[in-house]
């Protein structure tokens, strides 16, 4: 008899999720399916508001990573204004964007996935936790709480909070930038890089006793989607699009992050809230690409700064050639993404340019549609609205990090389920390697929750038995 | 370092739920005595744990859902060193001190001071007149405890 499998919740990630493993009578794996249970409704709600509200409204779909909704929604806004915004405005968000990247990626590496890492996939899940990890190496717990606290503390410094700051506005931010706060934020990086740079050095030595994961954990070639600048390095908050294969081909380049429509198509699914993005070109539902970290060190020649460059090259070297195909590997790109945080942050307030006090370029709207796309830590948001004379909102669409990687994370669970799960035996560690190799992607799911077109709804009639008595579907 | 620090926290659009950001507010307002630090959260998080080591004693403030609204209750914390949060980004009172004690040998003393709310509807950002009035005897019960 066939059998389903169900993992719920999914733990140690965002929100809220389900996983169903669909076994045939012989125990063998005929399907996988990861699902978001929780519907929100921002593209409906946010409609016959102004413009100048979506920063502060669109922040709050997430408590995790208010600050890349800030961003991409004030860049959106910015476009309906159709200003630049002061050179300083803007190297004042970067530092603030990528704060948000360093604390994020160290609550996924630190809290959610050590334990995992630290104590194995078949550890008891009794102690396979955050409190196991501080058992066993208290240091790493240590760093992890403080390398957080650091991007949180930049955040609050320039936001005035950590969570749902309100500094940064269309046109650029509120307030230009004291000496003192510089020079206080300033004294938390060496602190932070020193974390950074030695846990980077402590998890190369795990990642060689990871080589089974690595090959079954998200294999399948897919393609792999980023901002880079004009020159083809990182970039986290403004550049052009790019798409390259799993070959190393670059698809798409050069591409203005407004023209996103031409490249990314959305489907919907029944047994899902997230929204199924793909790659136009090769359509629905072939065009599986991934978005965050890994892709965004896939896609460059070089990050930038000094030690990053050097962590780029070895995780170049993970693989014998061609962009790193394993999910796996996305924990690696995490921490190489921390350093260049890091390090750029750093760059970035020791330009004498950032203490300018033209940090806003003011005006009324001069379009009706604005697009506003950055790197989240998760990979690319796309904010995009649409508003009338009165600078309301008639239409938006967001398209979310870990939307992106929604098509790649269900292929991904059935490779491992296929590679791991033994229906006739079920071992608790198979179906953790199943919920590992979500937690690779870091999938932020208040986040993914969103609506497009008409979103199917399925309600069923069950009889005391259990069976399915009427149905109705839109 | 201050020897208290006392930590308000809930959110400030869900009603009552505001009453622990709101009660550090008050008292901040009215001034704070030497060797006590007040600061408001929306949840508690992990980074909190490097706030709590090296004080002497902690008082949380935040709302509680059940029971009679308006009640206001003192209770003494322990580490709870059986707590695993699989959110970290969103943990108990007792969890915290449990890393404290875990990751740096030492937690404050500790006490979590509650005032039973009446209404956490979403989008309302004023306490209701229950809460309201109960604000004022849990700020009572904070200068009993940081008196000792």
């Amino acid at each position: 008899m066939s059998r389903t499998i169900t993992i719920e919740p999914v733990t140690r990630i965002e929100g809220h999720a389900r996983i169903t493993l669909q076994l045939g009578e012989d125990g063998r794996l005929e399907d996988a399916r990861f699902h978001l249970t929780q519907f929100r409704g921002f593209e409906k709600f946010c409609e016959g508001r102004p413009y100048r509200e979506m920063p502060a409204l669109t922040a709050r779909t997430c408590g995790i990573c208010p600050v890349s909704h800030i961003i991409a929604s004030n860049k959106a806004c910015d476009h309906l204004l159709a200003v630049d915004i002061p050179p300083t405005g803007e190297k004042l968000r970067r530092v603030m964007n990528l704060a948000q990247i360093v604390q994020s990626h160290a609550l996924s590496f630190f809290h959610l996935s050590s334990p995992d890492l630290l104590l194995g996939w078949d550890s008891d899940p009794a102690t396979r936790n955050i409190f196991g990890v501080m058992r066993q190496n208290p240091e790493l717990a240590r760093d992890g709480i403080r390398l957080r606290q650091i991007g949180q503390t930049i955040i609050e410094t320039l936001g005035g909070k950590k969570i749902h700051p309100t500094w940064v506005v269309p046109g650029g931010v509120s307030e230009p930038l004291s000496v003192e706060k510089r020079e206080s934020m300033l004294r938390l990086l060496p602190e932070g890089l020193e974390i950074a740079k030695r846990t980077y050095a402590f998890y190369k030595t795990l990642v060689p006793k990871f080589k089974d994961e690595a090959t079954h954990f998200g294999t399948q070639p897919t393609l792999f989607l980023s901002l880079v600048t004009p020159q083809g390095h990182l970039e986290h908050y403004d550049g052009v699009l790019r798409v390259k294969d799993a070959q190393g081909r670059i698809l798409e380049d050069q591409v203005p992050p407004e023209e996103y429509g031409r490249l990314i198509g959305e489907a919907v699914e029944d047994f899902s809230y997230m929204k199924f993005p793909y790659y136009k070109p090769q359509g629905y539902p072939q065009g599986i690409y991934r978005v965050g970290p890994l892709a965004r060190l896939n896609n460059v020649q070089a990050c930038g700064t000094p030690y990053a460059d050097v962590a780029l090259a070895e995780f170049h070297m993970l693989q014998d050639s061609g962009p790193i195909v394993s999910s796996f590997h996305y924990h690696y790109a995490r921490l190489v993404e921390i350093i260049y945080g890091l390090e750029m942050i750093e760059r970035l307030l020791k330009d004498p340019a950032i203490l300018d006090t033209r940090v806003r370029a003011r005006a009324r709207s001069n379009r009706y549609e604005g697009i506003g796309v950055a790197e989240a830590p998760r990979g690319t948001l796309m904010h995009h609205y649409r508003i009338d004379d009165d600078g309301l909102i008639t239409w938006l669409n967001l398209v979310i990090a870990t939307g992106h990687n929604n098509l790649a994370m269900n292929q991904s669970i059935r490779e491992v389920a296929e590679a791991y799960v033994d229906g006739n035996a079920i071992e608790e560690g198979m179906l953790n390697r199943v919920e590992a190799v979500i937690r690779c992607y870091d999938p932020c799911l208040s986040c993914a929750s969103h609506a497009f077109g008409q979103m199917p709804l399925a309600i069923e009639l069950r009889d005391a038995a259990g069976r399915v008595v009427d149905r109705l579907t839109r | 370092m201050d020897k208290t620090l006392i930590i308000g926290y809930g959110s400030p659009i869900r009603g009552d739920d505001a009453i622990g950001p709101l009660a550090v507010e008050r008292l901040v307002e009215r001034g704070l005595p030497a060797g006590v630090e007040a600061i408001a959260r929306h949840v508690l998080t992990a980074e909190l744990v490097t706030e709590l080591v090296g004080r002497e004693r902690a008082i949380f403030l935040d709302a509680a859902a059940g029971g009679e609204p308006g009640a206001v209750q003192v209770h003494r914390l322990e580490p709870d060193a059986d707590a695993h949060s699989t959110m970290a980004h969103f943990l108990d009172p007792s969890e915290l001190l449990a890393w404290c004690r875990q990751l740096y040998g030492q937690a404050p003393e500790a006490y979590l001071i509650t005032a039973t709310g009446a209404c956490f509807d979403y989008a309302h950002c004023q306490l209701s007149p229950v809460a309201e009035a109960a604000l004022e005897r849990l700020l009572e019960q904070v200068e009993r405890v940081w008196v000792g």
